[in-house]
């Protein structure tokens, strides 16, 4: 960058002073502008902030298209007209509001989360059209398509005119905008970060995909509810359709477009959506803005162009979207005509070139500019401790079977683990040896036998039952939480303790000096040790390790083998499955060995490694080497 | 015949016959689905744009029967169009961001159409006759009818030319398994787009033989997306015959409710199954139950 | 955030500079649905009272005070929806420098967006929204001084010409079908009340409703027909006009439709086609150029904007009329301040030549405990229409003497 600053203040203490700033500016615009509609437009960008940072709970934290967002904002306003149509003080009647949307919500909610993607946007879009169906013809209740139409209440005697309500929405969002910080970036929104990368790993660890994703999407609902009795009592006249797809579109334009995952992006976005329709009419000022947005979207592929790249589709794509928002401006005969469409190329370059909205490209520019002071880390505490185990059975699979279609992955398996001791697990590929982890650990479900973990017999096919009964494992294919940092990772599983907690275990698998860094960004060696940390922050009975020596260097292994070590020491039992013969070999007390489903050998790694079943498993047998020579020495010439 | 029985089966005839044009739309949901794991959340758009282009090429002069083609050569056009600005980079980048563009293109495909032809809904002229045919008590107009014709024909169309043309094999192969596919040297690119041009003009087409129904205008769009949804949902996207079926049980359960429980309730079965399938057999659109290997 | 508060203060900044301009001009705001289904009305209306302004502003504008005074206009799209009319007004009334405002079609719009005039005294002339409510709201709250005017045959009006449009075609048994709207809704009861005071000689039975974008209008006609309705009174806009109507030829039932004077809209004509020929409507003005009284306008409407055919004739012709109205009023005022011209349309002295008829002081003085002050149209200067191959013409040609030099009341 040009030039830099340095701050003495730590990034977050800046944010939050700009938004200290920012409301007091809000709070005192009043005063020093009087114009009845702009007071109007800034009391609608509250309310709209509001309902944002709800739909960002979904769109932005969960990264589902919730599209039912615009109908549980017309549900509340509803509760609440209604509410204050019954007399019902104005406090009680914003509670009604949050539960007239909370309520259908957590309906939608319970089919709707076991669904992703495409499913669960559609589910959500029925739920919206519905909605506003039942609104209309409840005529009875909502006077239908004619509308509802309330007067506006006085809040503990205070009568409130249009100044004191734009007070109360900035306070009501000043509230919500902590609160929303509060809880999503708190260990609550690293679990909803941690099960977007991995629901697997997730739910393997115990932190319960559908918990949260139930509890982001009814905070979501309750934002959209009080936004909503807000919203009533602001305009004072409702109509269903007003609630339907157009509201929805211009919702996820504002939060696409000011930045997800970020409240400062669901202000920024609502700020532009209440905005646009004005700006829109206002010629000059739009097609200015136009050119400024074209030129920024043409940065980056003339960047590439002039390093000799072809600019890819994410590059190009947005400057055509711009430009054709430009001629827009410039030729069209009534650019308010335009309004979806523009909002659409608006959306269309956001999604496609920025993809974290205006605020996330202004706090990359910003972050070049200035250098805020570091966050320090503390000193880790904790870590591995020596412990000694119990006796006793740790884990006890008896006569587990599973079938896919014809193939039998594990046939008829019995394995007994005792507890502090450290079981290796081996075979040739192919020979069910992660179908045996997947089925112990609850990704399966067994076809027939059961699973014990420390005398108790979880739910089968349930990753969090085989968590609570004392699993945790680690996996073949890596499941990073890439999104997260390496301290992250650990803070959203570990089971009790703070940041000291956590940096004890990323220093316990020697990662401390990377506490900060992405998981994204890791190597694959790292990542292996990141998975080992994860596990062990929550603290299992029973730890099972996955091939985790696969693809590493030399001495990663010794390190891998070092840690193996210190989780014997502490007393976990151990399930251990490798190709690596020298790593079982030192590791591990008794070796189990498993070839087409079925277990072939158990003893010592010196006796496992002797027997010639073992060996005929993965090398093949000797007759039929000698048989195929015979054949070939009988054919004639 | 009993007057209200005939009420009755009057609507729910009507409604089948309308049904079969849901249908259509499934089916284009079918072949982007299978080429490509992707549907278009824009389809409704198409429709309505295949019905406004037909508008205007019978505007211009063109009959019916050069109208209706070159409505389909447009929506193939815009078909793939979708596909290549909406759709490839989140299958690129292996995620679902396809959803969202296709609603945005979708959305601004609606915006283009009000400032071309206008917001009011315009009538769709048809060579058949005015007036309607009695069968058995039940009135059905020509429109009505060619609409059944027109969804079944396109749907058998487009089967046989997947099983008996080069082509239409090659899709199919990138559908089954795109890597070995490319292996035997088809491009997975090329299939994807082909199948979506498809599912245009399929859309298009069954823009044109709605439109003399209910007329063309720009809020045709969205109701139709979500009953072509509720259709793919219930009968499962690789049911073939089970589409239509479901297309007629929809079209009639809707003409039905509206006629019991009033206009505005016309809607609400179909969504309701639709939660209700998504909720107890979400992979009958989107896919077995997959196995997750990890 | 930073971005935002930038966009609002450059927002700011020019809104303020357009306050600026000033002195010799008469703002006058015009508002209506310039799109969705309700816009041909809209549009007609706009345009007739373009028509009008262009003509003043030609002949140098209103001489208001011994200052000639041009008319500048702001338009606004209401878009035919109650939120969007509402934010409408609120901006036009807030706008501070606006000396009227002509327009409204729905009725909707009338009842949630006037009060905002009202509360600032801004004088607004409803015109063609026909729904009864829009005035009823004022005389049902009591208001003492309204500047509220209404330049429309109003519904209670048409439901009597409907009504004895039907008796006098010797009907028993009528259907009455509506849409959800307020014009739709209250139509109906006026349809209702007006069976009642005509005697009761009509038995409806069958009362159906539809919504906005329906097309499929069968299980409603089936209804009717089954109940057995020998014609079908209705109220709606004319998409859905048109719906009923090919529906009613597809099930062969050959019943008359009669209803509000949406039935004269030419997306109506247009889209239902043959299925629309005979229709009957109430109009307070028909587009035939053999009607001495209405050649110039329909003339100079057709060459201003290049059309054939007027979409909706009544609105046009309404909101010119209108506007000459207005117009006069400023300049017996001798002010552009609303207040005056409030006064001055309450009591007009000059009688205004428009298209419609010769208007002699139309409204007076407001009364809240009768309607008809702020009315400008009587049962007698409005005819019943008839929907023939594509145009609207006079339903019974006896009635032309009406249109022709007759005065108002």
């Amino acid at each position: 960058m040009l030039f830099h600053v340095n701050l003495a203040l730590r990034e977050k203490t800046a944010e939050r002073i700009m938004r200290l700033t920012l409301f007091c500016c809000l709070a005192a615009l009043p005063m020093l502008w009087h114009g009845e509609y702009a007071l109007g437009l800034l009391t609608l960008m509250a309310v709209y902030a509001v309902l944002l940072m709800g739909l960002d709970a979904t769109v932005g934290y969960l990264g589902q298209i919730n599209l039912a967002q615009a109908a549980l904002f017309g549900l509340g306003a509803y509760g609440t007209a209604l509410a204050i149509q019954a007399e019902v003080p104005l406090p009680l009647a914003l509670l009604v509001g949050i539960a007239a949307a909370l309520i259908p919500g957590a309906a939608l909610a319970l089919p709707a989360l076991r669904l992703e993607g495409p499913q669960f946007a559609l589910s959500t879009l029925s739920f919206a059209t519905l909605s506003v169906i039942f609104l209309n013809e409840s005529e009875s209740v909502t006077n239908g398509a004619l509308g509802l139409s309330i007067v506006r209440p006085s809040l503990f005697n205070i009568v409130l005119d249009s100044t004191r309500f734009y007070w109360l929405c900035l306070t009501v969002l000043f509230v919500t905008w902590w609160a929303s910080q509060l809880l999503l970036r708190s260990r609550f929104g690293l679990a909803i970060e941690a099960l977007r990368d991995s629901p697997t790993a997730t739910d393997a660890l115990g932190i319960g995909t559908l918990r949260h994703k139930a509890l982001a999407f009814a905070w979501g609902s309750a934002l959209a509810g009080l936004a909503g009795a807000l919203h009533a009592i602001n305009f004072g006249y409702l109509q269903p359709a007003a609630f339907g797809y157009d509201l929805m579109v211009i919702l996820l334009l504002g939060v696409v477009f000011g930045g997800r995952r970020n409240q400062w992006g669901a202000f920024a976005g609502a700020a532009v959506v209440t905005m646009l329709p004005n700006l829109l009419s206002n010629r000059t000022l739009f097609s200015s803005l136009v050119t400024l947005g074209c030129l920024l979207a043409i940065a980056p592929p003339i960047r590439t162009l002039l390093s000799r790249k072809i600019p890819s589709f994410s590059q190009t794509a947005p400057v055509a979207a711009m430009a054709a928002a430009l001629a827009l401006a410039l030729f069209a005969s009534n650019v308010e005509e335009w309004r979806k469409g523009i909002f659409a190329l608006f959306l269309f370059a956001a999604v496609v070139g920025l993809p974290d909205g205006i605020t996330g490209a202004a706090t990359t520019i910003l972050r070049k500019l200035i250098r805020f002071a570091p966050d320090p880390l503390p000193v880790a505490t904790g870590g591995i401790q020596t412990a000694k185990s119990s006796a006793g059975l740790a884990l006890h699979a008896s006569k587990i079977r599973k079938s896919f279609g014809g193939v039998k992955a594990v046939d008829n398996v019995t394995l007994e683990i005792m507890k502090g001791e450290t079981h290796g697990l081996i075979g040739p590929n192919g020979s069910g040896k992660t179908t045996l982890v997947n089925l112990i650990s609850g990704l399966y479900k067994p076809d027939s036998g059961s699973v014990e973990i420390f005398g108790v017999r979880p739910k089968p096919g349930s990753l969090m039952s085989a968590f609570s009964a004392g699993s945790a494992r680690t996996f073949q294919n890596l499941q990073p939480f890439s999104g997260l940092t390496a301290l992250g990772s650990i803070m959203v599983c570990q089971r009790d303790g703070g940041i000291s907690e956590a940096m004890g275990w990323l220093h316990a698998v020697g990662l401390q000096e990377k506490a900060r860094l992405r998981c994204s960004e890791m190597s694959y060696g790292d990542l292996r040790f990141l998975e080992i940390a994860r596990a062990l922050a929550t603290r299992p009975y029973v730890l099972m390790l996955d091939e985790p020596a696969a693809g590493m260097s030399k001495p990663d292994i010794i390190r891998l083998v070092d840690l193996v070590t210190s989780i014997k020491r502490a007393g976990i039992t151990i399930l251990l499955i490798e190709h690596h013969q020298d790593v079982i070999a030192v590791l591990c007390d008794r070796v189990s060995v498993m070839d087409g489903g079925q277990l072939i050998a158990l003893g010592t790694p010196d006796q496992v490694r002797r027997n010639p079943k073992v060996i005929e498993a993965y090398l093949g047998s000797d007759e039929t080497a000698t048989q195929a020579k015979s054949e070939m020495r009988a054919q004639p010439c | 015949m009993n007057a209200d029985f005939l009420a009755l089966a009057q609507m729910a005839v009507g409604g089948g016959l309308m049904g079969m044009a849901y249908a259509l739309m499934a089916y284009g949901f079918q072949l982007t689905y299978t080429a490509g794991k992707s549907v278009n959340f824009g389809q409704g758009e198409l429709v309505m744009l295949g019905a406004f282009i037909g508008l205007s090429l019978t505007g211009i002069g063109l009959p019916y029967w050069a109208a209706v083609p070159g409505a389909m050569v447009a929506g193939a056009a815009l078909g793939w169009f979708v596909e290549r600005a909406a759709v490839r980079l989140a299958l690129q980048q292996r995620n679902e961001g396809w959803i969202l563009l296709t609603i945005i293109v979708g959305l601004f495909g609606v915006s283009a159409a009000e400032n071309i032809w206008g917001r009011d809904d315009k009538p769709f002229p048809v060579p058949w006759p005015e007036g309607a045919l009695e069968f058995f008590g039940i009135s059905v107009t020509w429109p009505e009818l060619v609409i059944a014709a027109g969804a079944l024909g396109m749907m058998a169309l487009v089967e046989l030319a997947k099983r008996y043309t080069m082509l239409g094999i090659a899709v199919q192969a990138v559908s089954a398994d795109p890597d070995s596919a490319e292996l035997c040297g088809i491009r997975s690119k090329s299939a994807i787009s082909l199948s979506w041009a498809v599912s245009g003009a399929a859309a298009a087409f069954a823009g044109t033989i709605i439109a003399p129904v209910t007329t063309v205008g720009p809020t045709m769009a969205a109701a139709l997306t979500l009953k072509a949804f509720s259709v793919a949902v219930v009968a499962g996207l690789d049911s073939g015959f089970g589409l239509v079926l479901a297309g007629i049980a929809l079209g009639s359960a809707e003409n039905l409710s509206g006629f019991l429980l009033g206009s505005g309730w016309r809607e609400a079965p179909g969504l309701i199954l639709l939660i209700l399938a998504l909720a107890l057999r979400p992979q009958g659109i989107f896919g077995k139950k997959i196995i997750r290997k990890v | 955030m930073k971005a935002s508060r930038f966009i609002l203060t450059v927002l700011l900044s020019t809104s303020l500079s357009s306050v600026a301009m000033a002195a010799d001009v008469v703002k006058i705001a015009i508002t209506g649905p310039f799109s969705g289904g309700s816009a041909p009305m809209g549009l007609s209306m706009r345009d007739g009272a373009k028509l009008a302004i262009s003509q003043i502003n030609q002949n140098g504008g209103i001489n208001v005070g011994g200052t000639k005074m041009k008319i500048e206009l702001i338009e606004r799209d209401d878009e035919g929806k109650n939120d969007r009319g509402a934010l409408v007004a609120q901006e036009i009334s807030a706008m501070g420098d606006i000396s009227a405002v002509i327009g409204t079609v729905n009725t909707g719009i009338a009842v949630m967006g006037d009060k905002y005039y009202v509360e600032k005294g801004i004088v607004k002339i409803i015109t063609p929204a026909a729904g009864s409510a829009s005035m009823t709201q004022w005389s049902k709250a009591g208001t003492k001084d309204l500047p509220i005017f209404r330049f429309a045959a109003h519904d209670g009006i048409q439901a009597q010409m409907v009504v004895e449009q039907a008796t006098r075609l010797g009907l028993k048994k009528v259907a009455i079908l509506h849409d959800a709207t307020n014009y739709g809704v209250s139509g109906r009861d006026d349809l209702i009340e007006q069976i009642k005071k005509q005697g009761g000689k009509l038995k409806v039975v069958a009362i159906e409703k539809f919504a906005i974008g329906d097309k499929d209008m069968t299980g409603q006609l089936i209804k009717a027909k089954v109940s057995g309705a020998q014609a079908i009174l209705i109220w709606g806009i004319g998409p859905e006009l048109a719906a009923v109507a090919s529906g009613k030829e597809k099930l062969g039932f050959k019943v008359p439709m009669i209803g509000g004077w949406t039935l004269s809209m030419s997306n109506f004509i247009d889209t239902a086609g043959t299925a629309g020929n005979g229709a009957l409507m109430p109009q307070t003005f028909i587009e035939d150029e053999s009607i001495q009284r209405a050649r110039p306008f329909i003339q100079a409407y057709h060459k201003a904007y290049g059309v054939a055919k007027i979409p909706s004739p009544v609105s046009a012709a309404q909101g010119y009329d209108a506007t000459m109205l207005l117009a006069e009023a400023i300049h017996e005022a001798g002010s552009t301040k609303p207040a005056q011209i409030k006064a001055s349309l309450e009591n007009l002295k000059a009688t205004v030549k428009g298209a419609i008829a010769d208007w002699k002081k139309p409204w007076s003085k407001w009364d809240p405990s009768n309607v008809e002050t702020h009315e400008a149209f009587r049962r007698t200067n409005t005819v019943m229409g008839k929907v023939k191959n594509g145009r609207v013409v006079l339903a019974n040609p006896s009635e032309k003497v009406l249109l022709e030099g007759k005065k108002t009341k």
